[in-house]
């Protein structure tokens, strides 16, 4: 059984078909990158997996349960306890030091723990950041904060909504290493970008246009280190 | 870490590190916190402080003998322990007679005259009033007619009973032996009343002048309660098996609720309209943090938090702002109603610590209505809508 099955869903606004009968699969440890163009249904693509909306029709099992028939309280748990999102805009709380708002992620799903809050921040390289206000991160370190919160809890599916749009070269290298990272380890990514070179890194890659699923490539030279 | 003290770090981190919008709210709920308090200190002082004000326009109560005869000093003793002493501002006794000056009939009043000065208070005395015996007070229409002043000597004549035990009638005056006295004038009083028509001397030289020991006729008594409480002791008293009636002197109790009435209700209108500002001020400025923070929920939300969650930590922040401003204004408040006091009345407030949890939980209250709608709007965010990338 897949991790994650969409199975023709659309997502329709009024007269416009923002999703239109999308299929697709991802397996538990897959790296899927998510490639279209601006309007092509990629964010609507990643709230509905993202269990921030709902499909008006169709059907997205994740662990084989149906979550678009799900109420939207459970969708809040089913993010809380199955989901780790990363956001382009970082969204850090900015009144919060960097473990604070790793925290934030621990304590909506179960206990705030500083201890594995820094831990976390260790492994994206941040811990001396810690008790560094967002504000006095640079772009890079903040998204590296973001991955941290994401991974905090352990989620099945981490979620990344164009990770690198805010980095320059070098983040978006520490970033994508990161993710390699992850992927080594046997997180399931799914990664939502309009850049070749992030999607190429991915396993295989998922080309959205006016909401249809157009093209699937496969990475052939995809490394498993 | 345990939640709450995570839930205590978010909500005091919030405040503190995003202190200007907050200050406003503070500020906000302080000024009403204040006014509150001020105004609830001065509505609970106020019965007190207008009912010193009050017993400077004489008695509130009197004591009259039951079945005719006059009251003893026991009697009004007795009488005087149905209500609490600090409570009595001064009782004055009076022994009513009748003498004559210089052949013409007058009044003559005997009383304890330091008494007299606690339960009329508004008596303008020129010159001094009698502290030893032998001294006199004189109304203002007995020395207009006998040209005294302040130094002068006047005699007091007193008719002498006839055998038979009855006074002497206008007939026998010519007959009857008098007891004569002569007492220095020490004082001309005007009252705007009938008693400058009456002449006042100690309990002791009425004793003196009449050569016996009479009861009296009324006592006057001053005491500081409201009009309730007053009727209670009232009523109490005359349930109590001594021979006098006890009864308030109506045109001051009534005057005094009166006056208090449109105070009190005075002080609530402009409680009930501070409290309504204030409200209005922290929902308006809590919808302000709410619309500025939208992100910040919309992202709470995508990790997960409830709509629990989010009511906890916006009310949090809300009751935690309204508790700190009603600390505040509670202690700011009895400065204001202090400054008020001093300068209406003239006397000062004593604290009253209640007030302070008082004041505190009508502060978390008001903060927690004013939530309610900014609360409910924070919670209506869709996550999805506002973290949409660019």
């Amino acid at each position: 059984m897949s991790l994650l099955e969409v199975k023709n869903v659309s997502k329709i606004y009024g007269p416009l078909k923002a999703l239109d009968q999308v299929s697709l699969k991802v397996e538990n440890g897959e790296w899927v990158a998510i490639m279209g163009p601006s309007g092509s249904g990629k964010s609507t693509m990643m709230n509905i997996i993202g269990c921030m909306d709902k499909p008006s029709q169709g059907e997205v099992l994740l662990d084989g349960a149906d979550i678009a028939k799900e109420s939207n309280k459970a969708l809040t748990a089913i993010r809380r306890d199955k989901i780790g999102l990363i956001f382009q805009q970082f969204h850090l709380v900015n009144y919060l030091t960097a473990v604070e708002n790793v925290m934030v992620s621990q304590y909506y799903h179960s206990m705030p723990d500083e201890k594995e809050a820094l831990e976390a921040l260790e492994r994206v390289g941040l811990k001396d950041r810690a008790k560094h206000l967002p504000s006095q991160l640079s772009g890079g370190e903040q998204q590296r904060v973001c991955i941290a919160r994401a991974l905090i809890n352990h989620p099945e599916i981490v979620l990344a909504d164009e990770p690198t749009g805010n980095l320059d070269e070098a983040n978006e290298g520490i970033v994508l290493e990161l993710f390699k990272q992850l992927h080594r380890e046997g997180t399931t990514l799914i990664v939502v970008t309009h850049d070749p070179e992030v999607a190429e890194e991915a396993q295989r890659t998922i080309v959205l246009e006016h909401g249809r699923l157009v093209r699937e490539i496969v990475n052939e030279n995809f490394k498993e280190d | 870490m345990k939640k709450q003290k995570m839930f205590l770090k978010m909500i005091t981190a919030s405040l503190i590190r995003r202190r200007s919008r907050m200050l406003v709210a503070l500020l906000a709920i302080a000024v009403g916190a204040t006014i509150l308090s001020g105004l609830v200190t001065i509505y609970y002082d106020v019965p007190r402080q207008m009912g010193e004000q009050f017993r400077n326009y004489g008695a509130n109560m009197i004591f009259t003998p039951a079945e005719g005869g006059a009251l003893s000093q026991a009697d009004i003793d007795e009488g005087l322990t149905c209500i609490p002493e600090d409570n009595v501002v001064g009782c004055a006794p009076y022994r009513y007679e009748s003498v004559t000056i210089v052949e013409r009939p007058y009044m003559a009043a005997g009383t304890n005259l330091s008494e007299v000065q606690k339960t009329s208070p508004y008596w303008n005395v020129d010159g001094a009033w009698p502290s030893v015996s032998g001294e006199i007070l004189v109304g203002k229409n007995v020395a207009s007619t006998f040209a005294l002043k302040p130094g002068d000597s006047m005699t007091l004549s007193y008719d002498i009973l006839s055998p038979d035990g009855k006074p002497a009638t206008a007939d026998e005056t010519r007959d009857v032996p008098t007891r004569d006295m002569t007492f220095r004038v020490t004082g001309i009083f005007d009252t705007g009343g009938n008693e400058e028509d009456y002449v006042f001397l100690s309990v002791e030289d009425m004793t003196a002048l009449t050569g016996e020991e009479g009861g009296f006729d009324v006592a006057e008594l001053s005491v500081s309660a409201s009009s309730e409480e007053l009727q209670g002791y009232a009523d109490a008293i005359n349930s109590k098996s001594i021979p006098l009636s006890s009864r308030l002197v109506k045109r001051v109790t009534q005057s005094e609720n009166t006056v208090l009435s449109k105070l009190q209700a005075l002080v609530f209108l402009v409680t009930a309209i501070v409290l309504l500002l204030t409200m209005i001020c922290v929902a308006t400025t809590m919808m302000a943090v709410v619309t500025e923070r939208r992100k910040e929920v919309g992202l709470r939300k995508a990790l997960g938090a409830s709509d629990a969650s989010i009511i906890m930590e916006f009310m949090g922040e809300g009751l935690l702002l309204g508790g700190v401003g009603g600390l505040l204004g509670s202690f700011l408040g009895f400065a204001f109603a202090q400054a008020v006091s001093v300068n209406v009345f003239n006397s000062s407030i004593t604290f009253h610590f209640l007030l302070v949890p008082l004041t505190m939980l009508v502060s978390i209250l008001v903060t927690g209505l004013s939530c309610i709608l900014p609360v409910r709007s924070a919670i209506d965010i869709d996550p999805a809508l506002v973290l949409k990338g660019e």
